[in-house]
Formats: C-alpha cells, structure tokens, sequence
C-alpha cells in the first residue's frame, strides 16, 4: 500500500494548518481531527508534529489565540487566522495549484493508483 | 515541559493545552466504547514519547541547545548530534564542528571534512590545511598525506618538502618559489609544533565543555522526574 513520504510532506503542513483555519476558529485536538478526515486517512498528522507548527505559526503572527472556556470548566485554546495568514495561504494555494498544474503535465493526467482510504494512516 | 526548556508562562500554557488535548481524546474513546484504562493508555501511547514532544516544543533556534538524545539546534549547539554555529557532538555540522564526524568550515574530530582548517583522525580540507593522521587538503600535514603542499611520514603532492617517503611532482631544484616559501614556512618545526599546540588547545577546550553541559542538561532532567532519564 502506497505511503506519503515525509520528504512530500515537508513545508506543506503548515499550509495544510493554514488552510483548516480558513473556516473559522478552532482548537488543537479538532484541528487534528479534521486533517485526518480531510487527508482521508492518507496521511495523519500526530500532535507531536501539529502542536510545534501551530506555535510556530503563532510566533510567526500568521495566527493568534485565545482562551476559551470548554466542558468540565476546562481552559481551551483556539487559533484563528489573521490577515497575514490568509495573505500567506492565498499564496501558497496559488503555488500549489501552479505546481500541480506543471507536474500533471509532465506525469500526465491519473496515472497513479491510489490507496484506498483507511481509518488509521500512515502517521507522522 | 522538562524538555521543551520554556518559561515558566509558555510552560503552562503549553501544558494546560496538551492536557485538555489528552482529556477531549480519553472523553472521545470511552464515548466509542473503550474502558477508562485503556483510553488513558492509548491518548498517551498516542501522544508520544515526553522527551519527542519536548523537544519539538524547544524554541527553532536558540542561543544554547543542548541535548541528551537526537539532534541539538542551535547558535551554540551540543548533543549527539548537532548542528549550529558552534556544534559539538557525535555528529556535528557547524562553523565551527567538534566531534567524532565533524563537518564544517573549521572542524575537529575523528573524521573532519572541512572547508578551511581540519584537524583530526581522518582530516580533510577542501581549501585550506588538513592535520591529522591521514589528510587531504590544499596543505596537508600528518602521517599519510596527499595535497598541494604535502608533509609528513607517507607524502603525496605537488610539493613534499618533507616526507620520509614522498612522492612529489616538483624536486627542490624546479619547485615554484611561491611553493618553496609556503612549504617552507609550514615544514619547520616550529609552525608543526604550533598546530599540535593548538590541536590539543582546541581538545582540551572542547571536551571538557561537552562534557560538562551535557552531563548538566542529564542532571536537570533527572531532578525534574527521574523515571524520565533511561
């Protein structure tokens, strides 16, 4: 069964954090949750690797956050985008629409085969 | 948070977020069936590693990184591996790298590739001088040598000034002045005795220093739990 490489996935997960956030505010744990059910099981990022990137997305003030009351009295942090995150990911969606057009010109159009979608993904 | 070397404020934040993480994901389990026990268990063995996650919660770049496992990242960087200005480690890649694999502009170590200065075991120096047992380089001094200017025990060069045994292009009646004065000013015993000084200088500083913060970042993590130290 085919696996996304780590070396693919280098320097696309922050845009892939960018653009969950597009939609509206959100937490870390449901931040995790939809990209798993956006990759469709693909790939699936661990919090190990999301939590690092979405404070460094924050350092880099292409997000904020801000605390938030959750069940059980529990203190929750949810980021949102700012208007340079969405400056950066309109950005990098146009290279990767530019990119893709290229490369499926060079492999031609559906060649691969590929993986079915499973519950558990290859995780990162 | 041992290893993730926040303050105090990050350190809080950053555990109060993982902890509602680990409480939403153990809630999510049981609501699919699972014990308490084993939704504990699993939205732990799920989380990670506490050192994996620490260290990827570390600042990108600091001024000081030193590590106990993995790779060390910084302006001065010291681990088992490490990369930064100044690197000290098995595997260093720096500036300035020290270690068992040095590879950098200026590198010590066992096997050290280099761009200008290289001293080492194995010791090479794409533009400038290698020292060591065996060296590669513009010039090179040790035992087996080959370069421009070569000198030592077994030497390969343009020039060998000197050389128990040596295979030069140039003999001391047609070799270019320039290179006559450069191996000249190398080959003596004094300038030899000048690069051993500072071999053993650059030795006697570096070790000690790895030594000494690292065993400090073992001693650190051990005071905080001791059942995180293997």
């Amino acid at each position: 069964m085919s696996r996304l490489r780590k070396q693919t996935l280098d320097g696309k997960v922050e845009t892939m954090l960018l653009s969950v956030l597009e939609d509206g505010p959100s937490y870390g744990y449901a931040i995790i949750q939809e990209l798993g059910q956006r990759a469709e099981g693909i790939v699936q990022l661990g919090e190990g690797t999301v939590y690092p990137v979405l404070h460094r997305l924050e350092e880099k003030n292409l997000l904020t956050s801000s605390w938030r009351k959750a069940g059980n009295q529990r203190q929750r942090k949810y980021y949102r985008l700012t208007r340079k995150g969405r400056k950066v990911l309109a950005e990098n969606r146009l290279q990767w629409e530019l990119l893709s057009r290229v490369m499926e010109k060079m492999l031609g159009p559906g060649t691969a085969v590929l993986p079915q979608p499973k519950p558990q993904g290859a995780r990162i | 948070m041992v290893y993730a070397k926040r303050d105090e404020k990050d350190a809080t934040n950053i555990r109060t977020e993982l902890e509602d993480h680990l409480l939403q994901k153990i809630s999510d389990l049981e609501a699919k069936g699972c014990s308490h026990t084993d939704a504990v268990f699993q939205a732990i063995e799920d989380h990670g590693h506490p050192r994996t996650v620490g260290h990827g919660l570390r600042k990108r770049f600091p001024w000081v990184d030193v590590r106990t496992h993995g790779t060390a990242r910084g302006f001065i960087a010291i681990g088992p591996k490490a990369i930064g200005v100044f690197a000290i480690g098995g595997a260093a890649l720096g500036l300035f790298a020290f270690g068992g694999c040095a590879v950098g502009v200026f590198t010590l170590g066992g096997f050290a590739l280099a761009l200008l200065l290289s001293f080492g075991g194995f010791s090479a120096a794409l533009f400038g001088i290698a020292y060591g047992g065996f060296a590669l380089g513009l010039v090179a001094i040790g035992g087996f040598t080959c370069g421009i200017v070569a000198i030592g025990g077994f030497a390969i060069g343009l020039w060998v000034p000197h050389g128990s045994k040596a295979i030069s292009y140039f003999t001391s009646e047609t070799v270019p002045v320039y290179l006559r004065y450069f191996g000249g000013l190398l080959a003596n015993k004094h300038s030899l005795m000048v690069f051993w000084g500072v071999f053993i200088a650059m030795l006697a500083i570096v070790l000690p220093i790895q030594g000494l913060l690292t065993n400090k970042e073992y001693q650190r993590i051990k005071r905080a739990d001791p059942k995180l130290v293997e």
